[in-house]
């Protein structure tokens, strides 16, 4: 005859309880898992797509900048500035033009280097002042 | 007895229980199975979404980098008229003034709207455009008027549902999507070559994993270069097949397919922004002054063949095409053809040195201003008596160039002219360019052969009488002319890179030599082109006066007047062409059209650090050397 529940030890039995404490903390840690992993991608997929718009607006500033400063730095622009401006810019004219002639490397003169001829020529120019 | 009665409520309510079940498996059955193609589209429908990613348009730039057309980002207002519902007024009334848009017709374009889709159900039209090419920096003006929107009624108390409604309406029901404005910088900077770009309705298909058709905007180049090179500026689309949550916000982790657009080629023109500039301003001095139909200017680089100006006005606003009349819309220099008049005695006379059918000091008897030939009577611009062939292009005797043509005949005139490239067209990269006008030898009449030579009975285009000038400079080799130096991709690197090209050598290099020491005679004081003399270099060209044909007859009053001519002479680094039609102050091409070569190629020659020739060996002195004049000269 089975024995009456009353009477049973009062002993707990730990191992079946362990057991199910294992199996609800495996099954609960792999659904608060499940979603966090899922609350990540959301985060991640959320903070790509923001790298993405500021990229994207980035961009769109570079290509305005870009347009703006060509408009700013066309030759019509730069006229009409240094006229609104009175600056009184204009090509120099050939006079005002120094034209620096290389004179063919000959063997005695190997070691000339141009700075030194731009003394040559400066001295020169003193003593003809 | 109470068994019974509990037997039967667990039987029925067994029976409630599989039949219940039973309904559900049946619902299951038709939706899983039954339905389960027209349930998936309309699932799809609702959360897949195919985006087509627009690329950027490539930009079109000089020479030296600069910007000459570019894409600046703007955006498109459009709206989802489900969302605005019966309040279009009050939305059309705060948007109207930011979208410059009249409130009435906004109002009508945010009305729901219905369609009968593919299953005969009536659907709304969840999009509307309200406005292209709005400024980035007009928007947050727009999203501030949504979102103090008055609708009314704020005061009492609203439904769930309405404050919902209110919330989207506010903060959706208008959006922006990302496009491209094409800008200009140049304004009319080189409007005829550069062109400009028009929309046009397309479709775009994406076809994995079942077709997807989207109609959409397309830009496309409507004229020049960017409608030549519209393959290669425009780029290719990328894509995007993704999911979106109920409120259209797109799920990044479920993106299945993701493609880049890729850019459009940068096109780098061999054109020079600055000289570009400068041909431009001296040219609308030109227009100010002789006020002529139309002013054009082609500064080619001989050796090359490289084209770094070409100019014709009236131009327009590429900005703004839309404003331009038609007729300021056209490339003349490539799409009108004209009797050339004297400069064309250049061909003549070169094709005869380089046969050696003349000489330059072979004298001809220009019978003191008028020459009878095949029943008709030929004219000088002046009484010459006997001119070496020198002569006859410095004076530009038209008797003295008829005799030479007589002496050369027609087959060989013929030859010659085909070769300099007339009645072909150039092939420059551009659209609309016509081959001119070159009778074959059986259609000549019998005074042909005396009025060809002299540039009357043909006719040619500038661009094709600027290269065959060129080609005297540049030795007797004929060059294709060149407008595109390369292609580049959006970092700058190098795609493709066009090399100058030899079309043919025209003539020998003695026969062009000997043509500069008579094309150098035009710019002396006994020439027809003083006011087209340089203090710096010495300059060879030919000036052309030819009379327009009105009404089937030569005009007496419409001229077309030019001067090309190239400097330094013996070393040419630029060849420049100036054409006036119908100028009313002046109509010789040495009174109009010199000076203008003379300004445009002193500006050049500065700002392109032409080496000036040594003191003495340039100007006007060597000009006078080319040969032993007399006398004056007027065309």
């Amino acid at each position: 005859m089975a024995r009456n529940r009353r009477n049973q030890s009062a002993a707990i039995r730990f191992g079946p309880a362990l057991k199910a404490l294992l199996f609800c903390l495996f099954f609960g840690g792999s659904g608060v898992g499940y979603v966090w992993q899922k609350q990540q991608i959301y985060e991640l997929s959320r903070e790509r797509k923001q790298c993405e718009v500021q990229l994207d607006d980035l961009r769109r500033q570079s290509h305005q900048y870009a347009a703006q400063l060509a408009i700013l730095t066309t030759a019509q622009e730069l006229d009409a500035r240094v006229k609104q401006l009175n600056l009184g810019l204009g090509p120099p004219q050939p006079d005002q033009v120094l034209q620096l002639v290389e004179a063919a490397p000959t063997p005695g003169a190997a070691g000339v280097r141009p700075v030194q001829q731009l003394v040559a020529f400066r001295s020169g120019l003193r003593a003809a002042r | 007895m109470t068994q019974a009665f509990q037997n039967r409520r667990l039987g029925l309510l067994a029976s409630a229980l599989v039949l219940g079940f039973a309904g559900l498996g049946a619902r299951l059955y038709d939706v899983q199975v039954v339905r389960h193609a027209t349930l998936q589209e309309k699932a799809d429908d609702l959360h897949d979404e195919a985006i087509i990613r627009e690329p950027r348009r490539g930009d079109i730039r000089d020479g030296r980098g600069n910007l000459l057309a570019t894409s600046r980002p703007v955006l498109t207002v459009a709206a989802d008229p489900t969302l605005v519902g019966s309040n279009s007024l009050a939305v059309a009334r705060a948007l109207a003034p930011l979208l410059q848009w009249d409130a009435v017709r906004l109002a009508d374009r945010l009305r729901v709207r219905t369609y009968l889709d593919r299953a005969g159900q009536t659907q709304a039209y969840h999009y509307v455009v309200l406005r292209r090419k709005v400024r980035l920096e007009d928007w947050p003006a727009i999203q501030q008027a949504m979102s103090h929107l008055e609708l009314g009624g704020e005061k009492r108390r609203l439904s769930t549902a309405e404050k919902v409604f209110r919330q989207n309406l506010r903060a959706k029901a208008v959006f922006a999507e990302p496009d491209y404005l094409r800008v200009y910088p140049g304004q009319g900077l080189a409007a005829h070559v550069i062109g400009y770009v028009g929309t046009r309705e397309a479709e775009a298909v994406l076809d994995d994993p079942a077709p997807v058709r989207k109609r959409i905007l397309e830009t496309y180049g409507r004229d020049g270069i960017e409608r030549t090179f519209n393959g290669e500026l425009a780029g290719v689309r990328g894509w995007r097949l993704t999911e979106v949550d109920r409120q259209k916000r797109e799920l990044v982790a479920f993106r299945e397919e993701d493609v880049a657009p890729r850019a459009g080629l940068n096109v780098v023109l061999t054109l020079d922004a600055t000289l570009q500039h400068v041909v431009e301003t001296e040219l609308a001095k030109a227009m100010l002054e002789h006020s002529p139909a139309s002013a054009s200017a082609i500064v080619v680089r001989p050796r090359t063949g490289e084209i770094l100006a070409l100019a014709t006005l009236p131009g327009f606003d590429l900005n703004d095409p839309g404003r331009a009349p038609l007729a300021a819309l056209r490339n003349r220099v490539i799409t009108d053809m004209w009797e050339p008049g004297s400069t064309f005695k250049v061909v003549t006379v070169s094709a005869a040195l380089n046969e050696h059918v003349v000489t330059l000091d072979d004298r001809f008897d220009c019978k003191h201003g008028y020459f009878f030939f095949a029943g008709q009577p030929l004219h000088d611009h002046e009484r010459f008596g006997v001119l070496s062939v020198a002569e006859i292009i410095a004076r530009s005797s038209n008797i003295g160039a008829a005799q030479v043509g007589i002496r050369m005949g027609p087959a060989l005139l013929y030859r010659y002219i085909r070769n300099f490239g007339f009645g072909d067209p150039t092939g420059i990269r551009l659209p609309g360019e016509v081959r001119g006008l070159v009778r074959p030898v059986s259609d000549w009449s019998k005074i042909s052969i005396a009025r060809i030579p002299m540039g009357q009975g043909i006719a040619v285009t500038p661009l094709q009488m600027v290269m065959a000038m060129a080609a005297i400079a540049n030795g007797g080799y004929l060059m294709a002319p060149m407008l595109v130096d390369r292609l580049e991709d959006e970092n700058g690197a190098v795609v493709a890179r066009n090399q100058p090209l030899v079309v043919r050598r025209v003539v020998s290099e003695a026969a062009a030599r000997q043509m500069v020491a008579a094309l150098k005679l035009v710019v002396s004081t006994n020439g027809t082109a003083l006011k087209a003399r340089l203090e710096h270099y010495t300059v060879a060209g030919k000036t052309g006066t030819a009379q327009e044909v009105v009404n089937g007859a030569y005009s007496h009053t419409d001229f077309f007047s030019s001067f090309i001519g190239f400097f330094p002479a013996d070393a040419p680094e630029l060849c420049i062409s100036v054409v006036l039609d119908a100028p009313r102050h002046g109509y010789y091409g040495g009174q109009v059209a010199a000076p203008v070569f003379r300004n445009i190629a002193e500006r050049a020659a500065n700002y392109l650090n032409i080496r000036p020739e040594a003191p003495g060996s340039g100007g006007l002195a060597a000009n006078q050397r080319g040969g032993r004049l007399t006398g004056a000269a007027s065309d």
